[in-house]
């Protein structure tokens, strides 16, 4: 009996400490946002504290949009924003000292020197740390006496996350920092993403379309299609969610409506389908899909 | 406000544009001369560069994302635009000054008197409201506003210099520096006034259209 009371109030303990240190930092509630030709329909999801969520979606999927609309740089017709627990536009100015976001790679003010930007931006934050700022310009190798426009893709982005860090932003919400650099530079960035989180106070939010930078590093994943979020969890159970089915079409006729797209090949056909839709005693081979397979297969059936 | 105002000029307006003043103010110097040009040239040259080079340098993007309200960047637009035409006005009273000293015969159409002056701030501010709420209904498109600025410019200088050249009893307490400088002090004071009234105007409808703008 003893036993039992100090095991109940381990686990009670351990809940409690797991819910501290993974505060929910961002929630997205229901966004909407219509235009011309595009919506983004009811758009939730939202990312705790310490960890990496991948955004992914084809060109055109509405990853832009949702990202300035949770900054409200794109006005939503519907929904909410809230970070760190407090609604985004009654708190923009107060919450957007722990936020940084940046759109594709810095490329404000060209012909202007980093010195010179830095200089400007450090006056709008309370926490800034000159130290710590110092400290990232000589880590990301940087000179500040070089102008944005004499820094390669990569080194662009660094000075970016180097201004984040140093106002100690907690949430980074980065719009396809990847896009454009080359592998090494990726690699050598999705390596530093991983690095800032560590701490377990900051989350980093970051849209791409290319599905491996999500397999080095990122933790969760929301993946939106025409504007609706088709998943958002974490990427183990993402890939748990489907599997690929390769089989003769009769193999998978009894399931074929359930399968979310397929594509014909010289050996039969090659499908995605959610593991539950599955049944049982099919015998069809199955595999893990990556998470390509999953954003391709969706565009597949998007298509038809 | 401090921090937006040092950031409008040193990062998004080009020193330049605190030296034209004296370039274009210089040509008050010019004997004979539609002198309300020499102001004019801030709306002919100053703001399409300033907005056309900030689009370019996607400046708006850049400072929403900054902890401020999104309608402090239109206020700070505004002021250093303010600012940049006080220094134009400035420096144009210099000139005017050296103008008076230096030619004895009066302008064939009005003299750089208090009255220019006031006309002066009277045109500015109706350029303001002219210009910056066409802008910032988008917040990007720069040269239908420019236009609209400057046709207003144009009609307002065009009106006003008609006005004097035909209306004796105008002519007469306006132009050149008559004994009783009353009419012009008045017309001083209220081209402020018209001014402050039109800027304020100008920024009201900016900022609630800027509001809605997606960047």
């Amino acid at each position: 009996m003893h036993n039992l009371t100090v095991y109940t109030v381990y686990v009670i303990y351990i809940q409690y400490a797991q819910k501290e240190v993974s505060m929910n930092i961002l929630n997205v509630n229901g966004l909407c946002k219509e235009y011309e030709k595009f919506q983004l329909k009811d758009v939730s999801f939202s990312l705790d504290s310490g960890y990496i969520m991948g955004f992914i979606g084809s060109n055109g999927a509405g990853k832009t949009t949702t990202l300035k609309s949770i900054m409200n740089v794109v006005k939503p017709s519907k929904g909410d924003v809230s970070i760190f627990g407090k609604n985004f536009i009654e708190n923009e100015i107060e919450l957007k000292q722990d936020i940084a976001y940046m759109s594709g790679d810095f490329n404000h003010y060209s012909k202007k020197k980093l010195r010179v930007i830095t200089d400007v931006v450090k006056r709008f934050y309370r926490d800034w740390s000159d130290e710590l700022y110092s400290e990232l310009i000589n880590r990301f190798d940087l000179d500040e006496e070089k102008r944005v426009s004499e820094l390669s893709q990569g080194m662009k982005v660094k000075y970016a996350l180097a201004l984040a860090l140093s106002h100690k932003a907690k949430l980074i919400i980065l719009d396809e920092p990847t896009t454009g650099l080359d592998p090494v530079a990726r690699d050598d960035l999705l390596e530093l993403f991983q690095e800032l989180i560590e701490e377990g106070n900051r989350s980093i939010l970051f849209s791409t379309h290319i599905t491996t930078d999500l397999e080095k590093c990122a933790d969760y994943i929301t993946y939106i299609r025409g504007g609706v979020i088709i998943e958002s969890m974490s990427k183990d159970d993402l890939l748990a969610e489907y599997r690929i089915v390769k089989g003769a079409m009769d193999q998978i006729i009894d399931f074929k409506r359930k399968v979310i797209s397929y594509r014909e090949t010289s050996f039969g056909i090659t499908g995605l389908i959610k593991t539950k839709d599955l049944p049982v005693n099919s015998k069809v081979e199955t595999e893990t899909p990556t998470i390509e397979d999953i954003m391709i297969y969706y565009a597949k059936e998007e298509r038809k | 406000m401090k921090n937006l105002l040092i950031k409008e000029f040193k990062l998004s307006i080009n020193p330049f544009f605190l030296i034209l003043p004296i370039l274009v103010g210089a040509l008050i110097l010019i004997p004979q001369w539609p002198y309300f040009f020499a102001l004019m040239y801030f709306g002919f040259i100053t703001v399409p560069n300033v907005f056309s080079v900030n689009n370019t340098y996607g400046d708006i993007q850049f400072s929403a994302l900054l902890p401020i309200r999104k309608r402090d960047i239109v206020k700070a637009r505004f002021l250093s635009i303010i600012i940049l035409e006080i220094i134009h006005i400035l420096f144009a009273i210099v000139f005017a000054i050296i103008n008076v000293k230096l030619y004895k015969t009066g302008n064939f159409l009005l003299d750089t008197n208090y009255a220019f002056f006031g006309f002066g701030f009277a045109m500015y501010g109706v350029f303001n409201l002219a210009f910056f709420p066409r802008f910032y209904k988008t917040a990007h498109k720069y040269g239908l506003a420019t236009i609209l600025g400057s046709i207003t410019f144009l009609l307002f200088a065009g009106g006003v210099e008609t006005l004097i050249l035909t209306v004796d009893p105008l002519k007469k307490v306006l132009d050149g520096f008559p004994s009783d400088l009353t009419w012009q002090f008045v017309t001083l004071g209220a081209g402020i006034i018209i001014f402050m009234i039109t800027t304020h105007i100008a920024f009201k409808i900016s900022a609630s259209r800027f509001e809605r703008v997606d960047l």
